[in-house]
């Protein structure tokens, strides 16, 4: 970004103030605070003060409605030795890394491939990105008659090419690359935008200059646009992150069933079992909001941890 | 531009006083309950009769204005935050059956219906039903909705294939212990191979937990799922799996509705409000199915309640209004309009619950649920039996399903059991 031009004398606005002693910046910039203001009293109210209640609520018990009972540290003793949520951590992170990787690889083809001369440009565009304005829950639904035993596409493809059915939704790998593939159609298009536009900010320049040593397509991309995407691919990587963690949505309707079972189990073995979803079923199946509001912060160091973990992958690579 | 970090702090300090000053003035203007005429009433897409609501306004309109609300969404968080946030708290809130345990230990936060007078209404009640609406120091906070009594559906035509009975009283008759229906099962599976007699493993488990009278936790918070009415619900349901009278497919999904459809999953054991299911469900299965008698003995499986929450001004009126909407006559309608089965026993005789059922071939299935309804056991349910269940039914669906060895997977549910009761404070 250019850096803005330094002012040189006050802008009027400012001149015509009564001079006098020097103004600090409150008193001379408060009509610009009370300007951006609006959103950080929605911020405080309906963000800052629901989180700190998250993190006093989870040092009591309670059940939603009777009176809390201070309980100190013991909720998060007891979220250390809790092996169902480990568990659900486990989960988390494998199905995020089985939706990750492929969509980011996907998203970069997709999106060189936008970037190269191809008419309709502007309808591949919105159709890649449909699937990201849909409602998870109708892609869920859709999906679990995509991956249904005896009538799926993904089974009847198969068959075709001579494989055996998959029990999909009912093996705990099933469930996984079920829900992954799902999150990763769901993106893939959502992120070729983003990379596409960090494709069109790449110098043309760099791509003559390459040219003109006699680099074949391969070496530029790896030499060239790679290197010079590295900032977009950091965005990306960080905002899969944050939300492949926060998976909720799409095993809470893929795998619920109109029986009597919790719809937050997560499938057979709690294979689809995600963190936020054991959230989900510690806070409102089980009426334990104290505890429900520890796990939400365990999940939080989690999603802060891995991306704090992811940034520095791509700032080191950045200085080698 | 320059911004100086005290100038911003002082700015959000400002911003933040500003808005919690607001916050206070404006809080303490919010109404706790409804104002004016209003009387709101707070249930979900069919908890009451469409029918029975209209008619309960216009005969209240000279008095109050019924404001009858219907709740989408996870109904129970809604109304738990409304209420903790002590603001437009619905006069009357519906319960549904399988939250009343969390509601009862927090009975303060509704009017004990005993003070409107609720006891002279108890005669016309099941017993059972009423006694779930009472907390454990004697407060009634939940008037009785509707009651869910499990039965048997099969395909008439398909048992009749297999050789097995087929008329309705003669399948309650013959199939009245779990030996006879499994060997029932057995039988079945060989004369139409490739069908089962039930979903899932589940279905046989927690419909002999719900036999009983007992379930995870008792009275006194101690945890009894480690106990033999759970260890027998166990060790039939394995028995089912080993049996193989039981499929692998999963309730609800397409496969497992075109195996219903195929009759090759010609059985299920379902509360009364299951008919709608099947209805909706596989709409071309219409007159091949009837409803006989559970093995052993009906269990009851959902069904809600009306209360008056303490926010309202005035409960008697309250009470008036839910005690008319729930009286005989309106729960015959009720299950007219939405499939609400009656806790009321006089509405069984009465002629428009008692119509033939053309998707059951004709048969008046009230013959089988209003006997079954006055059937079933109390059992006392805990605050801690969802998350006390929860782990028992999780791992007998994966000796069900993944095929895990049924020993094993008692020995897991229950060190959970062990670690879940420790940390909710349930003794073991």
């Amino acid at each position: 970004m250019a850096a803005l031009p330094t002012l040189e004398k006050p802008p009027a606005a400012l001149a015509d103030l009564p001079v006098g002693r020097p103004r600090t910046g409150w008193r001379k910039y408060w009509h610009l605070y009370a300007a951006i203001s609006p959103f950080y009293l929605l911020f405080l109210c309906f963000g800052l003060i629901p989180v700190g209640f998250s993190l006093y609520l989870s040092f009591h018990r309670w059940d939603g409605l009777g009176s809390m009972e201070w309980a100190g540290l013991s909720q998060y003793r007891y979220l250390l030795s809790d092996t169902e949520f480990w568990s659900s951590i486990g989960t988390t992170i494998v199905i995020w890394a089985l939706a990750t990787f492929p969509m980011i690889f996907l998203a970069m083809v997709t999106a060189v491939m936008l970037n190269s001369a191809v008419r309709f440009k502007n309808l591949y565009r919105v159709a890649y990105f449909l699937p990201n304005v849909t409602s998870v829950v109708a892609i869920a639904i859709i999906f679990g008659s995509v991956f249904s035993t005896n009538f799926g596409l993904v089974n009847a493809f198969l068959q075709a090419v001579g494989f055996d059915q998959i029990a999909w939704l009912n093996t705990p790998w099933g469930i996984r690359i079920a829900i992954a593939t799902l999150m990763t159609w769901q993106w893939t298009g959502y992120n070729a935008i983003i990379f596409l536009a960090g494709l069109q900010t790449v110098p043309g320049e760099l791509y003559e200059a390459a040219r003109m040593d006699g680099a074949g397509p391969v070496q530029t991309f790896f030499r060239i646009t790679l290197p010079m995407m590295r900032p977009v691919l950091l965005f990306v990587l960080v905002v899969s992150t944050v939300t492949g963690l926060q998976s909720f949505s799409e095993p809470q309707v893929l795998l619920q069933n109109t029986s009597n079972d919790s719809t937050f189990s997560g499938g057979p073995g709690h294979a689809g079992r995600t963190m936020v979803l054991y959230f989900f079923q510690q806070t409102f199946d089980n009426n334990d909001f104290g505890y429900g509001a520890a796990v939400a912060w365990g999940i939080f160091l989690v999603v802060v941890l891995f991306s704090i973990i992811n940034w520095r992958l791509v700032q080191r690579r950045g200085e080698d | 531009m320059r911004l100086s970090r005290r100038g911003l702090l002082r700015a959000g300090l400002a911003g933040s006083a500003a808005t919690a000053l607001g916050g206070l003035a404006s809080g303490c203007a919010v109404p706790t309950g409804s104002t004016g005429r209003n009387m709101v009433l707070w249930y979900w897409d069919g908890g009451l009769g469409d029918t029975v609501v209209k008619n309960a306004r216009t005969r209240y309109d000279s008095s109050v204005d019924l404001q009858a609300i219907k709740i989408g969404g996870y109904y129970r968080s809604k109304l738990i935050t409304t209420m903790a946030g002590r603001a437009h708290i619905p006069d009357i809130a519906g319960l549904k059956g399988e939250d009343m345990a969390s509601y009862l230990p927090n009975a303060d936060q509704f009017v004990d219906l005993r003070t409107l007078g609720a006891d002279r209404y108890r005669e016309q009640y099941l017993p059972w039903k009423w006694e779930q609406g009472i907390a454990d120091d004697g407060t009634m906070v939940g008037f009785p909705i509707d009651c869910g009594p499990v039965a048997h559906f099969y395909q008439y035509a398909v048992f009749r294939r297999a050789g097995l009975p087929y008329e309705p009283a003669d399948v309650s008759k013959e199939l009245d212990t779990w030996e006879k229906f499994f060997a029932a099962g057995e039988r079945l599976r060989q004369r139409i191979p490739g069908s089962y007699l039930l979903t899932d493993i589940n279905s046989v488990f927690e419909n002999v937990v719900q036999q009983g009278s007992a379930r995870y936790v008792d009275k006194d918070r101690h945890f009894i799922g480690d106990q033999e009415h759970v260890r027998n619900a166990w060790a039939l349901a394995v028995e089912a799996k080993q049996r193989k009278i039981v499929s692998n497919l999963v309730t609800g999904t397409p496969d497992q509705l075109s195996a219903v459809e195929d009759g090759k999953l010609p059985s299920q054991l379902g509360a009364s409000w299951a008919t709608s299911d099947l209805k909706n469900g596989v709409p071309k299965t219409k007159g091949r199915w009837r409803v006989a008698d559970m093995p052993v003995r009906p269990s009851n499986n959902g069904g809600s309640f009306l209360s008056v929450t303490k926010a309202c001004r005035e409960p008697e009126r309250a009470f008036r209004i839910i005690s008319w909407m729930l009286d005989a006559g309106n729960q015959a309608q009720g299950f007219v309009d939405a499939g609400l089965f009656p806790s009321t026993p006089a509405s069984y005789g009465l002629k428009q619950v008692r119509e033939p059922d053309e998707f059951f071939g004709g048969q008046i299935t009230m013959d089988v649920f209003g006997p079954a309804a006055q059937k079933i056991a109390v059992a006392y349910n805990s605050p801690f039996d969802v998350a006390l269940g929860q782990p028992v039914k999780d791992e007998i669906k994966n000796v069900g399903v993944l095929g895990k060895d049924p020993e094993q997977a008692w020995r897991d549910a229950m060190s959970k059991c062990r670690r879940i009761a420790k940390h909710l404070g349930v003794s073991y």
